[in-house]
Formats: structure tokens, C-alpha cells, sequence
């Protein structure tokens, strides 16, 4: 009984020091930048352990982001644009996934491997073509415009073209990854309540936002968190297709703002990069929940 | 309420896969018809052809008067239970209940009217605001069939409905399927692999095999007189003994037969169609062999494999020497004292057995 209890103590430390130390090892960098930023005195922030430790604990870094850049311009355009890229994703990957999963047409499975195969090119293969899209779509607009005698001050370029939202977010709406993981989704949900819900009345459309996508909100939820991460840090097709200083995200704003060759302080981007980030930490401790639990209690 | 008319229905999914190889039914108005079978049959296929949940390849169904082939699933006025319940996990009960009602644009007062009438004929009434997941099997249960009620459809159609559920609440929720049944009239067609549900709660059982009806009948008339092998040996618990046997005679009402090894036998059935020496099967079932009292002419000379003590009777497995199926006997509770190796005698009362020809097709019989 002894050597089991002493063997269990053993086995169990060994496990959570595994855990620890995995944890050391995710959480340091941000760890690192929370104390460079929190340190008044940054002479030590080069220096282990001690940079772990924040030297003359102070908020001013915080402060002085606020004053030497729009942070607050940045976090709402970074808002904006997160929340409109998960609905377009979530919109996307669900209509996609609902027919993959669960109509029959001809073509399916090759449309599905050609979803998947774009898995296998570098994203950076669709900025010169979007480009082109995303300016093509200016010069419509404002034509457009014209023909409409529309004030000129609408500047319906800037609406769908370089330099918007639009542009910035568009290209990012229909991912495999998303499709893939709500047609896996669907296809686990059992085939009795699509059957109930159709002799219920329902039409495909309502068997599809009535019944299979509340049922898949965990999946949804992971799929919103992993847009979300993806969308804020979002930093290359942003900084090229944003033009103006007042519709850049958080991710390029930072850069463009406090790095470079005149970059005055790394205290200072520290305390930037803590506050970019503390928002989706925020955001995922409010989503956690609904990872968990959602086909509870339909069959059996 | 309505009628529902089978001609002719068959199912392919492809050319050469047939699950339902023609099928003609009538259902009358307000019957309760179980359709029993052993898996793959086709009897959930047929089920879901009638649901417009699968698609009739040829033939026709009526539901009512009406042509129902290619009416979709909602409007055939047809309610569904399914096994797995298939409740919508993120609604309430009452929403899971009134969801069907939403849909077709009823009012919200005639949609409460509906919910709390049903939930009080199942006494779910205070189970209205939980989810499902908060449900035990049971419950889960009753807010299926109150989900197919408040529809008041013309045809009820359960797919195994008390599969999932234990012994004891499917005896209860049996019972209360039979009450349900009494109190709305309403046509049902329920779907089981369970002889016994079939024949505790069919007004007309019909059998499948293989994608075709074996037999249609009454739960005791099949019992009695099954018209082929298949569905002598499905209904009944235990199975009916069947054993090889040779038409040695035909008589006016009476056949006689030889079992291996010379035992003869007499069956009061008309075996006309039969040649002397065909290859028959004798079918007996257990509750009417019985010991033979003293020295009884005609009975079997026998040995005791196993014992089984139910309370209210025993089963007996016998052996008859050089027979390779092993009969079992239905005893009464105070048929206790036999054990394993006991040497007996069995007695086929005449009246009792069936037979059956090479083809497993029964001969009519005689008897009462």
C-alpha cells in the first residue's frame, strides 16, 4: 500500500511538472513582454531571470503608447474588421460544409478535394490576383458612382476597393480549414434529427440555421476563436492593401508605428504588443464554454 | 385519421441492390399495424418510404385518398417518433414539441393550447422548460411521441421506438403506447425487431423478410397458424422446435411422419399436396409438448440437457436420441423436480403439430 501511494506521489509529480514546464515554455514570451512593459527601469529586461521580473513596477510604458500612437483608432479598426471576417468565415464555412456533408450532387467529393488542395498554396499566391480584384472593384464603384450622381464625397472606392474594410477582410472569408471543419461537423450530427426537423416541416435552408448550426456552436466556437486569432494578427494582406493611417489594425499599426529604425523604445512595444493581445485573451475566456456540450441530449 | 395504402412498393438504391422487393398492404383507418422482422428486412426502409424520409423507386402509397408518392415528408399529415428520440438538443421541451407548429405559421395561443394538452396525456407538464439533456430515457420519450401528437397527424409511424430504453420502462411505456393508441384512434405503424412488443400491442402484425411480407395476421393467428417456416420460427419465445422429418403417410386430416432414426409421428393437418417420403419439417411448440404420463402410447423417449427456473414455469431442454435439435419444453411452476440426465418421455399431441413442406410452406390444419 506504501509503495503504491509513494509510486502514485512520484507518478503524479513527474506529470504535473511535465505540465509546468510546457506551460513555462507556451506562456514566456508573453510573460517576458508583460514585465519589459511593466518595468519603469528597462535596463534589465536583456538580463535572466531577472526580465522576468519587472524592475521598478510601473505603467508609464502603457501610458506612452497611448501617446505617441492612435492605439485606440488601431483597436477599434482591428474590432471591426475581426468581427466582420468571423461572420464572413462562419457564414462561409457553414453554407459550404452544409451541402458537402449532406446532399447528394454530382461533383461532390472532386469540389471537396479541390477545397482541401488550396490548403497546399502559400496564401501569399492571392495577394497580386486580389490586388487586381480589390482595384478593379474601386474603379467600378466610383464609376458606379458617377453614373448614379452620387455626392462625391461618398468616395465609393474606398467602400469596397483598396484602402477599406472590405478589401482588407474579403479575401479572408472562405477558408478550407473553415469549410473542412463545419462539413465535419455536420456529418457527426446523426441523421434522425435532419429526419425529424424535414417530417417537422422544415425546408433545407431552416433544417440548416434552425437545427445542424445550433447544434455545432462548439465547432463554430472553435472556429471563431481560430478566425479571430487569425484575423488580429492578420499583418501582410493589411498593410498592403490599407492605404491610410486611420483604417490600419492593431498588427500594423504597431509595426509601422513604434519599429523601424526610429523606434524609440522596446519597453514601449512590449507594453503595445500586452495590450494587442489581452483582448482575444479576453474574448476566449468568454467563449471557453461553449466548446463544450452541444449535442447533449438529442439521441439516446 | 386515415388509411394507408401499399401497391406494389419497391425500393432500389441501385440496380442490382433490391431492399424492397414489392410490397402490398392495406392499412385500414385507425389500425395499429406492427411491421416485425429481423435486422435488414426492410421494414425501417419501408417505414421511412411511408415518412417521404426515402424515396418510393416503383409502386404507389396512398395515404388516405391521396397519391402521397412525391408529397414531401411535412405534408402527408404523417408524424414520426424515432428510436434515438432525436429531440433538438438546444430547444426546450415545450419549443421541441411546438417546433413543427412554428414552422406551418400557427398562432402562438393555439401553439400553447396544443404543447400543454399533449403534455398533459404524457405528464410531462412539468418537465415543459428543461432542455433535453436534463431528461432521463423515459421522459426523453414521451416529449418525442408529444412532439408527433401535437401535429394531430393521421398516421402516427414509430421507428423502434423503446429500443433504447430498460426492460422495465419498456414495459410501461408499452402499456401506455397501447392507452395512447385506445384513447386518439388514430392509425399507427410501428416498426420492431421485439415479437413481444408486436404482439402485446399490434391489432395486425405483419412480418418481413428479406424485403417481402412473410405473413399479415392478427398477433394470435399468426401464433396459431403461421403460413411458413420463417414466421414460425420468429414469433414465439422460445422458438418453436422444428425438426427433419419424412412424410411417411397422408390420411384423411392426418399425416404421419418419421423423424431420423424411426420415431413416428402423427400431425392433424391436411397433407394432400404432399408425396410420401417428401422432406418435411414438424413444427411443435414448446408450451404444448408434455410429459408423458405413465406408460402413454405414441410419446418419445427422451433425455434432460439443461433446467430453467422462471418461477411461474420451467424450461426444459430434451434431447431424443439420434435427433440433432435440442427441444425445449414449456412446464408449469410445479414441474420442478426434473434434473440434468433424467430420461423421459415426450408426447407431440397430434393436434399441435404443423408441418411444413420442402419449401417451408405450411399444410393447413385440422385440427379445432
Amino acid at each position: 500500500m506504501a509503495t503504491f501511494t509513494v509510486r502514485r506521489v512520484a507518478g503524479l509529480s513527474a506529470h504535473y511538472a511535465g505540465l509546468l514546464l510546457f506551460m513555462a515554455f507556451t506562456t514566456f514570451p508573453f510573460l517576458w513582454a508583460l514585465s519589459a512593459a511593466l518595468s519603469g527601469d528597462p535596463s534589465k529586461i536583456w538580463l535572466f531571470p531577472d526580465a522576468f521580473v519587472p524592475n521598478d513596477l510601473s505603467l508609464m510604458w502603457f501610458k506612452r503608447v497611448f501617446e505617441e500612437m492612435p492605439f485606440n483608432t488601431y483597436l477599434l479598426n482591428s474590432t471591426i474588421m475581426s468581427f466582420w471576417t468571423i461572420i464572413g468565415v462562419v457564414v462561409v464555412s457553414v453554407m459550404a460544409g452544409y451541402p458537402l456533408a449532406r446532399l447528394k450532387f454530382p461533383g461532390r467529393g472532386l469540389i471537396f478535394v479541390a477545397i482541401i488542395a488550396t490548403l497546399m498554396l502559400p496564401s501569399e499566391v492571392g495577394i497580386i490576383p486580389n490586388f487586381i480584384t480589390l482595384k478593379n472593384f474601386g474603379v467600378w464603384a466610383s464609376s458606379l458612382q458617377e453614373a448614379l450622381h452620387l455626392p462625391s464625397d461618398w468616395n465609393m472606392r474606398e467602400w469596397v476597393g483598396l484602402n477599406s474594410y472590405f478589401g482588407a477582410i474579403a479575401p479572408n472569408f472562405a477558408t478550407a480549414f473553415g469549410i473542412f471543419l463545419m462539413k465535419q461537423a455536420f456529418e457527426q450530427i446523426p441523421q434522425d434529427l435532419v429526419d425529424a426537423a424535414r417530417v417537422d416541416g422544415a425546408n433545407e435552408l431552416q433544417i440548416m440555421w434552425r437545427v445542424m448550426v445550433p447544434v455545432s456552436i462548439p465547432s463554430i466556437a472553435a472556429l471563431t476563436i481560430f478566425t479571430l486569432v487569425n484575423a488580429w494578427n492578420d499583418y501582410l494582406w493589411p498593410s498592403i492593401v490599407m492605404t491610410g493611417k486611420e483604417k490600419l489594425p492593431l498588427a500594423v499599426g504597431v509595426f509601422n508605428d513604434l519599429t523601424g529604425p526610429f523606434a524609440t523604445s522596446t519597453s514601449l512595444v512590449m507594453a503595445a504588443i500586452v495590450m494587442t493581445v489581452i483582448p482575444v485573451l479576453i474574448f476566449f475566456a468568454f467563449t471557453q464554454r461553449y466548446f463544450i456540450g452541444g449535442l447533449d441530449g438529442a439521441v439516446k | 385519421m386515415a388509411s394507408v395504402t401499399l401497391k406494389s412498393i419497391k425500393k432500389s438504391y441501385t440496380k442490382d441492390v433490391q431492399v424492397i422487393k414489392g410490397v402490398d398492404l392495406e392499412i385500414k383507418d385507425g389500425e395499429f399495424v406492427v411491421f416485425v422482422g429481423p435486422s435488414g428486412c426492410g421494414k425501417s426502409t419501408l417505414l421511412r418510404m411511408i415518412a417521404g424520409l426515402e424515396d418510393i423507386t416503383e409502386g404507389t402509397l396512398h395515404i388516405g385518398d391521396v397519391l402521397s408518392n412525391d408529397i414531401h415528408a411535412s405534408k402527408r399529415g404523417i408524424a414520426m417518433v424515432f428510436q434515438s428520440y432525436a429531440l433538438y438538443p438546444h430547444m426546450s421541451v415545450a419549443d421541441n414539441m411546438a417546433f413543427a407548429l412554428k414552422l406551418s405559421g400557427t398562432s402562438k395561443e393555439e401553439i400553447a393550447q396544443r404543447v400543454n394538452k399533449a403534455a398533459e396525456i404524457l405528464q410531462i407538464t412539468h418537465l415543459l422548460e428543461r432542455k433535453p439533456k436534463a431528461l432521463s430515457g423515459g421522459q426523453r420519450q414521451r416529449v418525442a411521441i408529444g412532439r408527433a401528437i401535437v401535429r394531430n397527424p393521421k398516421v402516427f409511424l414509430f421507428d423502434e421506438p423503446l429500443s433504447n430504453l430498460d426492460a422495465s420502462l419498456r414495459l410501461n411505456m408499452r402499456v401506455e403506447l397501447s392507452k395512447l393508441h385506445q384513447d386518439l384512434g388514430t392509425t399507427m405503424i410501428y416498426v420492431t425487431h421485439d415479437q413481444v412488443e408486436a404482439m402485446t400491442l399490434a391489432d395486425r402484425i405483419v412480418v418481413f423478410n428479406g424485403g417481402i411480407i412473410q405473413q399479415v395476421g392478427s398477433p394470435l393467428d399468426l401464433y396459431e397458424n403461421p403460413s411458413n417456416l420463417f414466421v414460425a420460427g420468429f414469433l414465439g419465445s422460445p422458438k418453436m422446435n422444428l425438426l427433419e422429418a419424412q412424410l411417411v403417410g397422408v390420411e384423411q386430416g392426418v399425416a404421419i411422419v418419421r423423424l431420423p432414426k424411426g420415431v413416428t409421428l402423427r400431425a392433424k393437418v391436411d397433407a394432400k399436396r404432399g408425396k410420401v417420403s417428401d422432406k418435411v419439417t414438424l413444427g411443435i411448440r414448446p408450451e404444448h409438448l408434455r410429459l408423458a404420463i405413465g406408460d402413454e402410447a405414441g410419446a418419445v423417449p427422451a433425455r434432460v440437457d439443461l433446467i430453467e427456473h422462471l418461477g411461474d414455469h420451467v424450461l426444459a431442454y430434451v434431447e431424443i436420441p439420434g435427433i440433432n435439435e435440442i427441444l425445449s419444453l414449456k412446464l408449469t411452476g410445479h414441474a420442478t423436480d426434473l434434473k440434468y440426465g433424467d430420461a423421459i418421455r415426450v408426447v407431440f399431441p397430434e393436434e399441435n403439430c404443423m408441418l411444413f413442406d420442402n419449401e417451408g410452406l405450411v399444410f393447413t390444419r385440422t385440427a379445432g
